[in-house]
């Protein structure tokens, strides 16, 4: 009879590390260091080419809308704390609690880094940056707006 | 037998050793706190409006029927004074945004930020704050 209940408890304290175990690799697959699931955005406006397209075997790194910046493999950096997340087309998209209603599309980054980010850390590396402000629109589409200068700086320096 | 009983408690240990070692190893790596948007300088209030300003579920309820771009009278309608204003900013080009911040009334931590431009609501963001 002891017996028993001591293989009893001995499983059961196995089955805890098994639990401890899974529950550990389940909270290493939530940190933000990992690449995050691409966003779909659904652009107001409905322009033939986009960033990520290719054009006669050649990729199309800019579009209507982008400013591009010569950065000379510069680093880019969090305007503000927030999030970065890849989208359908591999270019970086910054979200901030800070700013609402507004996201950011970086393009043309070497090393783009995923997950939270505090305001000033790097978000990545690029010879020419393509930037671009997208407000949202009440149809939950995102229109491509005019960054200030202010915002795109913030975006430059650390 | 009666020494393989008395073995048995001692993996018992082991295991459980071997759980908690793993979790606390994690604690470590995984920064939880690294999980959660922390705010920064920049969303820091400027000047508190109204001390006791908070936001009902029922607030906050009617502040999410409200489509972006609507006039901003329908929001400060329904919102009120806010808690506090934060810095002003250009986010577009040629126009200046306002931030109005409202500390949720069941959750404190968590702000509402609200963004005008100009006469124009744009849109909230949830903020968690320390």
């Amino acid at each position: 009879m002891p017996d028993t209940r001591s293989a009893c408890v001995s499983k059961g304290s196995y089955h805890l590390g098994v639990t401890l175990s899974l529950l550990s690799a389940s909270l290493i697959s939530c940190q933000p260091a990992q690449e995050p699931p691409p966003l779909n955005l659904n652009l107001h406006q409905q322009w033939e080419l986009q960033p990520g397209d290719t054009l006669s075997g050649y990729l199309v790194s800019g579009g209507l809308g982008d400013i591009s910046i010569e950065l000379g493999g510069n680093s880019v950096y969090a305007p503000f704390s927030g999030t970065a997340q890849p989208d359908q087309r591999r270019c970086l998209i910054f979200s901030t609690p800070d700013i609402p209603a507004y996201l950011f599309r970086l393009c043309g980054l070497s090393q783009p880094r995923y997950g939270s980010r505090n305001a000033g850390e790097p978000l990545g590396q690029a010879n020419t940056l393509q930037l671009a402000a997208l407000r949202k629109q009440p149809n939950g589409t995102w229109a491509i707006v005019e960054p200030s200068k202010h915002l795109v700086e913030r975006v430059l320096t650390r | 037998m009666t020494t393989k009983a008395k073995e048995k408690p001692s993996n018992n240990v082991r295991y459980m050793l071997a759980g908690g070692s793993v979790l606390a190893a994690l604690g470590l790596v995984a920064e939880p706190s690294a999980m959660i948007r922390r705010g920064s300088q920049q969303d820091q209030c400027q000047q508190v409006v109204s001390s006791s300003a908070r936001l009902s579920r029922e607030q906050l309820s009617r502040l999410l029927s409200i489509a972006e771009r609507s006039p901003k009278a329908k929001v400060e309608a329904i919102v009120k004074p806010p808690y506090c204003q934060l810095a002003n900013l250009p986010v577009r080009a040629g126009s200046e945004a306002q931030r109005h911040a409202y500390p949720l009334a069941f959750d404190p931590k968590t702000w509402v930020v609200i963004l005008y431009e100009g006469n124009e609501y744009a849109g909230y963001a949830f903020s968690l704050r320390q």
